[in-house]
C-alpha cells in the first residue's frame, strides 16, 4: 500500500466514524434533485426548453453539487487535522509530497462516486431518463469526478493557507456562488439579464454541460471537449493551489 | 407592568437584537441569501411568468419577493431560539432566574428581538429591491400589512422553536431542526406557483401552511389591497404565534419549576 | 560554519539557527542563533519556559518548519535541503500527542508504517510489538479518543519508533501527566537510550532534565544561555541557596542583611534567596543577623543547587512557578 492509499483509507474510515460530517453533504444534493424537479416542474413549458422532464434538467446539477461537496468535505477534514496537530505527523513522514496530497484526492473521488451513484438512483426513481443513449449516465460520473477534483484542490489549498474555519466558510461560499452562477436553474437561452452573461463565461457552466450530455437536447462532442478542457485546466490549477499551500506549511 | 419590569424587558430585547446583528453567520443566510436567490431567480425565470398556471405578474421579481421575505424571516428567527438554548447551556438562564426580574423576561426578550429583526428584514428586502423594479400593488397599506406579517412570522417561528429550546436546553437540537424549515419552504409555493406543480408535489404544497403564508404576502405584492390577502398575511402567523406562545410558556414554566 | 557542520559525526548539529515570524517592524525572532551539538547515544535536555523557542527549534530540526537563518544537520543530513533523508532517520513525539481521536491505536500505527514505507509483510508484527512495548496491547483496537493522557503519550512514543529511528525527538513528552505515568515514560526513554538511540528532549520540568539528560542546554528568549552536564552546571552555581520568607514590609531591610552573607539570587515572589558560600554551617549566622535587625522570619529553607538555580543564574528569573 502506498502512502496515498493509506491516507485515503484513513479518510474514508473516518467518515464512517463521523457520519455527522458526511451525511449532510450526501443528503443535500438528494434534497436538491427532489425539490428542484418538483418545485420547478413547470419550467419545461417555457418554449425552447431542451427537455420535457424537469428532473432531466436538475439531476445533472444535483450530481455536480454533490460531487463538489465531496471535495469540500476533504477540505473540512484537512482543517480538523491541521487544528489537532495530526497533520504535523503526516508531514513528517518521508513520503513524497505528491503522495501526501494524492491521499485526500483519492478519498474525495471515492466520496464523489458515492454521491453521484446515490443522486442518480434517486433521479431515476423520480423519472430521469437519458434521451437516446443510456451511456449518457457516464457523463454524470465524468463531470462528478471533474468537479470533485477542482473542489478538492480548492478546499485543500484554502485549508493549508488559513488553517481554521475561515477556510471552510470561503470554500462553501465560493463553490456555492460558482455553481449557482451557471445555467444551474435554467438554460442560458431562456435567461434574461445579467445572469446570461455571467453564466456564459463561468467555466463551471461547461462542466455542467458535460453532466447534462444525453439528458437534454442539443449536447455535442464540442460540449464534451470544451468541458473536459475546463476540468483539466481548473483541476490542474486547483492541484497547484493545493500543492503550493502544502509547501507553505513549512514556512 | 411596572416601569422596572418594562426596563428589564427592553434591556433583554436590546441584548437579543444586538446578538443577532453581531453574528455574520446569522445575517448572511437571513439577509444576503434570500436576496441572492431573488436576483438569480429573476434572471433565470424571467420567461417563466408566461407559462400556463403562472399568476399575472409584471415581472418574476414581484412574484419572488414574498418567498424571499418568508425565507429570510424563517432563517432569522431560528437564531433567536438557538440563542435561548445557548443561554440555558451557558448558565445565563439560571443567573437570570436568580435576579428579581420576571421569569418570562428571557423568553420575551428573545422573541422581541426576533420580531424586531423580522420587521427590519421585510423593510430591508423591499427597500433593496425597489430600485430593481419591484412594485407593491397594494400600496402603502399593503406594505404595512406585510411588515406586520413579517414581524408576526418571526414571532410564530421563534415561539415554536423556543419551546423546543426550553424543552431540550440544547442549541444543537434547535439547529438540527434547520433542515426541517428548509423542507417546509421548498415543498411550498415559496419559489414557484402551486398551480404549475403536479402530482405529489402539488398535494404537499396544497397542504403546506407555508404556501398560504407566502401567498398572502404575494397577493399584496402583485394584486390590489384585499381583506383576504391582509388576513392571510397577518392571521396565519398570528394563529401559529398564539399556539407557539402557549407551548413555549408551558415549557418555560416546566423548566423554571425543574431548576 | 559549513566546515563545522560537515566535520562532525554528531547526530544533531545546529549552527546559528534562526527563525523569524512575520516581517518588518512586527517581526518576532523566536529562535535567535542557536548552536547545538548532540553526541551519539546521549540524552540531551533542552530546557526553557513556554515561548522560549524550544518547540520552534524542534520544529526546524524535524523538518516541519524552514529555518530563516543558520543551518542544521540531523543524522548527517541537512534539514533544509535533505528533508526526506532526515525524516527517514528521526522519530518524533509531538507536544500534546497530536493524534486523530477517531482512529484506533493499531490503525494509527499501521498508517504510520505505510507512511514510512515499511514492507507490508512486517506491518502487523511491528504494530503488535510496539503496542506491547508501550503497554497498549489490550487497548490497541480502541479508538484513541477513549485513551487517557498517559496512554496517548505512550502511543505517541510508539508511533515515533515505527521505523527504528536512530535519533528521537521528544517535545515535552510528560507535560500534563501524573507522576506515575511520567515515571513509566522516563523508564521507557532510558531503555531506548540504552539501546543506542540518541534523544533530544525538550521540557519545562527541571527534574525531568536532571533525571534523564546527560547534558542540557537552557534556552531563553530564543538564545541558549547556558549549557553543560547538569552536575557541572550545578557546581558552577556553587553555593546552596537559602530561601527566606519575611514580612513584605521588611523585604528591603532583609535583603540588606542577606547581602552580607553572599550574592542575592532571583526567587519567586514573596521570598528572598541568597547563595550561602559556607553552606549549611552559615545558616545560624544568617538567622542571628535577621533577628538582630528585628526581622521576623516566616519560613526558612536551604536548597542544594538545582537546575533551577542554574536557570535563575543564567536568565535572572526562575523557571518553576513561572508557568
Amino acid at each position: 500500500m502506498s502512502a496515498s492509499t493509506g491516507l485515503a483509507v484513513r479518510s474514508l474510515r473516518n467518515i464512517r466514524r463521523l457520519p455527522s460530517a458526511f451525511l449532510p453533504a450526501l443528503l443535500m444534493p438528494v434534497f436538491q434533485v427532489v425539490s428542484f424537479s418538483g418545485t420547478y416542474a413547470g419550467i419545461t413549458a417555457i418554449p425552447g426548453f431542451p427537455t420535457d422532464r424537469s428532473v432531466n434538467w436538475y439531476l445533472p446539477m444535483a450530481v455536480t453539487m454533490g460531487a463538489s461537496f465531496a471535495g469540500l468535505g476533504t477540505g473540512f477534514s484537512m482543517i480538523r487535522d491541521l487544528q489537532t496537530g495530526f497533520y504535523d505527523r503526516i508531514r513528517m513522514a518521508p513520503a513524497s509530497r505528491r503522495d501526501i496530497l494524492l491521499g485526500p484526492y483519492l478519498a474525495a473521488w471515492t466520496r464523489a462516486v458515492i454521491a453521484v451513484v446515490l443522486v442518480t438512483v434517486v433521479g431515476f426513481a423520480l423519472g430521469a431518463r437519458p434521451e437516446g443513449n443510456p451511456a449518457a449516465v457516464l457523463s454524470l460520473f465524468v463531470a462528478g469526478i471533474g468537479v470533485a477534483t477542482i473542489g478538492t484542490g480548492w478546499g485543500l489549498g484554502l485549508a493549508y493557507r488559513f488553517k481554521d474555519m475561515r477556510a471552510a466558510a470561503i470554500m462553501q461560499l465560493t463553490l456555492f456562488l460558482g455553481l449557482f452562477l451557471t445555467d444551474a436553474q435554467t438554460p442560458i437561452d431562456i435567461m434574461t439579464g445579467w445572469l446570461q452573461t455571467v453564466a456564459t463565461w463561468n467555466p463551471l457552466t461547461r462542466v455542467l454541460h458535460v453532466a447534462r450530455l444525453g439528458f437534454v437536447e442539443g449536447g455535442s462532442i464540442g460540449d464534451l471537449v470544451l468541458g473536459l478542457i475546463v476540468m483539466i485546466v481548473l483541476g490542474s490549477l486547483a492541484w497547484l493551489f493545493a500543492f503550493t499551500g502544502l509547501r507553505r506549511l513549512d514556512d | 407592568m411596572s416601569t422596572a419590569t418594562a426596563q428589564q424587558l427592553v434591556a433583554l430585547s436590546k441584548r437579543s437584537v444586538q446578538s443577532i446583528l453581531r453574528q455574520p453567520s446569522v445575517v448572511v443566510p437571513s439577509m444576503v441569501f434570500p436576496l441572492f436567490f431573488v436576483a438569480l431567480g429573476t434572471s433565470s425565470f424571467g420567461r417563466a411568468i408566461s407559462i400556463p398556471g403562472f399568476p399575472v405578474v409584471d415581472s418574476f421579481l414581484d412574484f419572488a419577493l414574498a418567498g424571499s421575505v418568508v425565507q429570510g424571516v424563517l432563517f432569522g428567527s431560528i437564531t433567536s431560539a438557538t440563542a435561548l438554548a445557548t443561554d440555558i447551556e451557558t448558565g445565563f438562564f439560571d443567573r437570570l432566574l436568580l435576579t428579581p426580574s420576571p421569569r418570562v423576561g428571557i423568553l420575551v426578550g428573545r422573541l422581541a428581538g426576533a420580531m424586531v429583526y423580522g420587521f427590519a428584514q421585510t423593510v430591508f428586502f423591499v427597500v433593496v429591491l425597489l430600485p430593481f423594479g419591484l412594485s407593491i400593488k397594494s400600496g402603502v397599506l399593503g406594505l404595512i400589512a406585510m411588515m406586520v406579517g413579517g414581524l408576526l412570522t418571526a414571532l410564530a417561528v421563534g415561539a415554536v422553536m423556543s419551546a423546543m429550546a426550553l424543552r431540550t436546553g440544547s442549541s444543537e437540537a434547535v439547529q438540527g431542526s434547520f433542515p426541517l424549515l428548509f423542507v417546509l419552504l421548498f415543498f411550498s409555493s415559496a419559489f414557484f406557483p402551486r398551480q404549475t406543480m403536479d402530482g405529489i408535489y402539488r398535494r404537499i404544497a396544497d397542504l403546506n401552511p407555508v404556501s398560504y403564508l407566502v401567498e398572502g404576502f404575494r397577493s399584496l405584492t402583485i394584486g390590489d389591497l384585499s381583506t383576504v390577502a391582509v388576513a392571510q398575511t397577518i392571521a396565519i402567523p398570528a394563529a401559529i404565534a398564539v399556539g407557539g406562545l402557549g407551548i413555549s410558556m408551558r415549557s418555560l414554566r416546566r423548566r423554571v419549576a425543574a431548576s | 560554519m559549513t566546515t563545522l557542520l560537515s566535520d562532525t559525526s554528531a547526530p544533531i548539529v545546529a549552527v546559528g539557527l534562526e527563525r523569524t515570524f512575520g516581517s518588518g517592524e512586527r517581526a518576532i525572532r523566536a529562535v535567535d542563533g542557536v548552536d547545538l551539538s548532540v553526541e551519539p547515544g546521549e540524552i540531551f535536555g533542552f530546557l526553557g519556559p513556554n515561548g522560549a523557542g524550544k518547540s520552534t527549534t524542534v520544529r526546524m530540526l524535524t523538518t516541519l518548519l524552514r529555518p530563516t537563518g543558520g543551518s542544521a544537520k540531523v543524522a548527517g543530513f541537512d534539514v533544509a535541503t535533505q528533508s526526506d533523508e532526515v525524516r527517514r532517520s528521526i522519530g518524533v513525539a509531538l507536544q500534546d500527542a497530536a493524534i486523530d481521536p477517531l482512529m484506533t491505536g493499531a490503525e494509527l500505527l499501521h498508517l504510520q508504517a505505510v507512511l514510512y514505507g515499511l514492507p507490508k509483510a512486517d506491518h502487523t508484527a511491528r504494530v503488535g510489538e510496539l503496542l506491547e512495548r508501550v503497554g497498549l496491547s489490550a487497548a490497541g483496537d480502541r479508538r484513541v479518543g477513549t485513551y487517557s493522557g498517559g496512554m496517548r503519550r505512550r502511543l505517541d512514543l510508539a508511533l515515533a519508533l515505527i521505523h527504528e529511528p536512530s535519533v528521537l525527538f521528544l517535545d515535552e513528552p510528560t507535560t500534563g501527566l501524573d507522576p506515575m505515568s511520567r515515571m513509566a515514560l522516563w523508564d521507557e526513554i532510558r531503555r531506548l537510550n540504552n539501546d543506542g538511540t540518541t534523544v533530544l528532549l525538550t521540557t519545562q520540568y527541571l527534574e525531568e532534565a536532571d533525571q534523564l539528560a546527560d547534558r542540557v542546554a537552557i534556552i531563553d528568549h530564543g538564545r541558549i544561555v547556558s549549557r553543560g552536564r547538569p552536575d557541572e552546571l550545578k557546581a558552577a552555581v556553587g553555593a546552596p541557596t537559602l530561601f527566606v520568607a519575611v514580612d513584605p514590609a521588611q523585604v528591603n531591610t532583609a535583603s540588606e542583611v542577606l547581602t552580607r552573607f553572599g550574592e542575592l539570587r532571583p526567587t519567586a515572589e514573596g521570598t528572598l534567596g541568597v547563595g550561602l558560600a559556607e553552606g549549611a554551617a552559615g545558616v545560624s549566622a544568617v538567622v542571628r543577623a535577621l533577628d538582630d535587625a528585628g526581622i521576623g522570619v516566616h519560613h526558612l529553607e536551604l536548597n542544594a543547587p538545582s537546575l533551577d538555580d542554574v536557570f535563575a543564574d543564567a536568565t535572572g528569573h526562575r523557571l518553576e512557578g513561572a508557568s
